[in-house]
């Protein structure tokens, strides 16, 4: 009996649970930072959602697991560091248009650049080693490592300010609740991208061909598409998404520094183990459960901010350890 | 004396063999330089380089049996190295006297964590992919490195903890003279770490070549078939990495007695694991005593990095792209990793053994 309500009403459950799970925190606090943690948490999860979707996507559509991911979100903040200081007067313009459009050039700078990192990384190192999971790792290790330093010598090896343009500093004052500007931004860019990329893997040509290849790579290549095009591509799209991720962030947290990449990997890791590995709604999800547990937990007890979210992974693998939304493999 | 059987013979034979080959006594040629080093280079910077090498050696051999032996890519190895030498600086420098119970309490504190924990990553992440292990043991690695650096009241946080090491471990510690040498707190941690290491390389030689070792070989190279033969390969893949990380914790405690301190970034660091990472590939993986080529190489090349930057300096004095590249040693390692990763993917012992079993083929065809 039990067993069937739970198979009939297994999702239902798991959401109910889940949102009385995020209202908890509301013991420790008042109602007015809850609501401020939670805004911070979602941008955090928007955030976290740009690198895991591309980690996620490269291994479904390759079976790679790039451990150079957080490396490209850390370039993104920095080529995103470099357009701001150098467009400074449109960060320092008191005008929306101005403001958003030097945001969306630094994300068309961070997007290409660290695209082409990619593009650089899947032929040079990835390539080489398809099929064997543990020298891709090892591999891209080494990649994460001398992209990490290749930053300390472009940049510096020193933490940067980063300059927040003019109109997204501040907050708005919504019945006595502060909602700061830049989160509700950072939000929707994440909504945005996550639109995108729906709408491309499912109603256009080349989705079709990605989503394809997620569930047969060769069965693909026997159609007469070069899968591995498509391979190179996902692969720059991941690192570019990557890079947008990292530019919001760099703007979130403003500052910018070259081991970054290393502390959002992990998260990335987290958030599409707890997913599933090859799934957008997955990382979707996954971000968000992490970003809201981090900010709740980082309020609450600091020092076990990271330890929650390794908790919830855990659990997740005991209970379903393909993730929650696993695809094809 | 008893009528031998034909195997007993052969067992014999071989034995007699084995004692009496080139790499037998070039083992023990290393042992007897690792003796010796302290009457030969009494110097501190010397005796420290050495005593370092056998601790990596013996840390990238630990490593080895999880990658080259089982097949499984950790990147908490480093973490339990860690563990075992927070353990020893707690126990010893922070929360009890410098005595050789606590001493010893140290180590046993820091086995019953890291099996603890060893049995549950495992566990929790080997059912899936192996894939998996890697990404959860970084992400708990890097727990691992946040809760040493933010939990600052308990382990004392980016300074680490300070001990002095009791009784005839501690540096002040003088016993006269032996044949010229000073025997200092220096020389008896030198020659009970020697010690240690060389039991516990014999004891992972032996877990190679024991039944067990021959089960984790099969399962490195083919895994579906080692379980269609009959064998558990998650509850061998657990027994090897317990007895990986078990190694690697001993370690770790030797390591902090030695040089006093332990704070995140001298052992739990990534640069570390890239560094025993580093080891196992120029060494070979899949061969025990690869990780002593490996460690040899890479901690002489740590040392002397220094000089090799100033003598560019005063070579290429205009050279400055060439200066900062030097100054970042870790893109030097990287680059250098990516390519023996490609290019030499045996490492200097695995190609060595090849060139000589073809060498011996060869010989054997009468070619």
């Amino acid at each position: 009996m039990a067993e069937t309500i739970i198979k009939r009403r297994g999702w239902e459950i798991a959401i109910a649970a889940t949102v009385v799970l995020y209202l908890l925190p509301l013991l420790g606090m008042d109602l007015k930072t809850y609501l401020t943690l939670t805004i911070a948490g979602l941008a955090m999860g928007m955030m976290l959602f740009l690198v895991s979707s591309g980690l996620s996507l490269i291994f479904g559509l390759m079976d790679v697991i790039n451990f150079a991911h957080g490396v490209c979100f850390a370039w993104g903040a920095y080529v995103a560091f470099s357009t701001f200081t150098y467009f400074d007067n449109l960060v320092q313009a008191n005008s929306i248009f101005l403001n958003l459009l030097v945001f969306f050039m630094a994300i068309v700078a961070a997007m290409v650049v660290v695209g082409i990192v990619g593009v650089i990384v899947e032929r040079v190192l990835v390539r080489r080693v398809y099929g064997s999971h543990l020298f891709q790792i090892l591999i891209t290790f080494g990649g994460m490592v001398v992209l990490t330093e290749l930053i300390r010598i472009v940049w510096s090896p020193n933490d940067e300010v980063m300059p927040v343009p003019m109109t997204f500093r501040g907050n708005w004052d919504l019945f006595d609740i502060i909602v700061l500007k830049y989160p509700i931004i950072a939000i929707a860019v994440g909504l945005l991208v996550f639109g995108v990329m729906q709408f491309v893997l499912k109603k256009t040509k080349v989705g079709k061909i990605v989503r394809a290849g997620v569930e047969d790579p060769d069965m693909v290549q026997a159609m007469g598409h070069n899968v591995f095009f498509f391979f190179t591509a996902v692969f720059a799209a991941g690192a570019g998404l990557a890079a947008v991720g990292g530019l919001a962030m760099a703007i979130f947290n403003q500052q910018v520094y070259p081991d970054m990449g290393d502390a959002y990997l992990i998260f990335a890791f987290i958030v599409v183990i707890i997913g599933g590995l090859g799934s957008i709604t997955g990382s979707l999800v996954g971000a968000l459960i992490v970003g809201l547990s981090y900010n709740y937990v980082a309020y609450l007890l600091p020092p076990l901010a990271v330890g929650v979210n390794i908790l919830i992974m855990v659990i997740i693998l005991l209970i379903r350890p393909t993730g929650l939304f696993a695809a094809g493999k | 004396m008893p009528e031998q059987t034909p195997v007993q013979m052969v067992r014999k034979e071989e034995t007699i063999k084995r004692y009496r080959s080139w790499p037998f006594f070039l083992k023990i040629a290393v042992l007897a330089l690792f003796v010796l080093v302290p009457f030969l280079f009494p110097s501190f910077k010397t005796l420290d380089l050495a005593l370092k090498i056998m601790i990596f050696a013996a840390l990238t051999a630990s490593f080895d049996i999880l990658l080259g032996y089982t097949g499984i890519l950790s990147f908490g190895h480093v973490m339990f190295f860690g563990i075992g030498a927070y353990s020893v600086a707690l126990l010893v420098g922070k929360y009890g006297d410098p005595t050789y119970f606590n001493l010893m309490l140290g180590f046993v504190l820091a086995v019953g964590i890291t099996t603890a924990l060893a049995l549950l990553i495992s566990f929790l992440s080997l059912r899936v992919k192996a894939i998996f292990f890697a990404m959860v043991t970084l992400a708990i690695a890097e727990f691992a490195i946040i809760l040493a650096t933010k939990l600052s009241g308990f382990t004392g946080g980016e300074d680490g903890i300070i001990m002095s090491m009791p009784g005839v471990f501690k540096v002040s510690y003088s016993a006269g003279s032996l044949m010229g040498l000073d025997i200092t707190g220096r020389v008896v941690t030198y020659y009970t770490i020697l010690l240690v290491c060389l039991g516990l390389f014999m004891l992972m030689a032996r877990f190679i070549a024991s039944p067990l070792g021959r089960v984790l070989q099969a399962i490195r190279d083919n895994e579906p078939r080692a379980e269609a033969i009959g064998y558990k390969t998650f509850v061998f893949k657990s027994f090897s990495i317990c007895f990986g990380c078990l190694v690697s914790t001993i370690l770790g405690g030797l390591y902090a007695m030695w040089v006093g301190y332990a704070n995140p970034e001298s052992v739990l660091g990534i640069p570390i694991m890239l560094d025993v990472l580093l080891m196992v590939i120029i060494g070979g993986m899949g061969t025990l005593y690869g990780a002593l080529a490996g460690a040899s190489f890479l901690k002489i090349a740590h040392t002397f990095l220094p000089d090799l930057q100033n003598l560019t300096q005063s070579l290429l004095p205009n050279a400055h792209l060439l200066h900062t590249a030097m100054e970042r040693w870790l893109l030097i390692f990287g680059i250098l990793f990516i390519l023996v990763v490609f290019f030499f993917p045996k490492g200097i012992i695995g190609s060595v053994q090849e060139a000589i079993n073809q060498r011996k083929n060869t010989r054997t065809l009468g070619i």
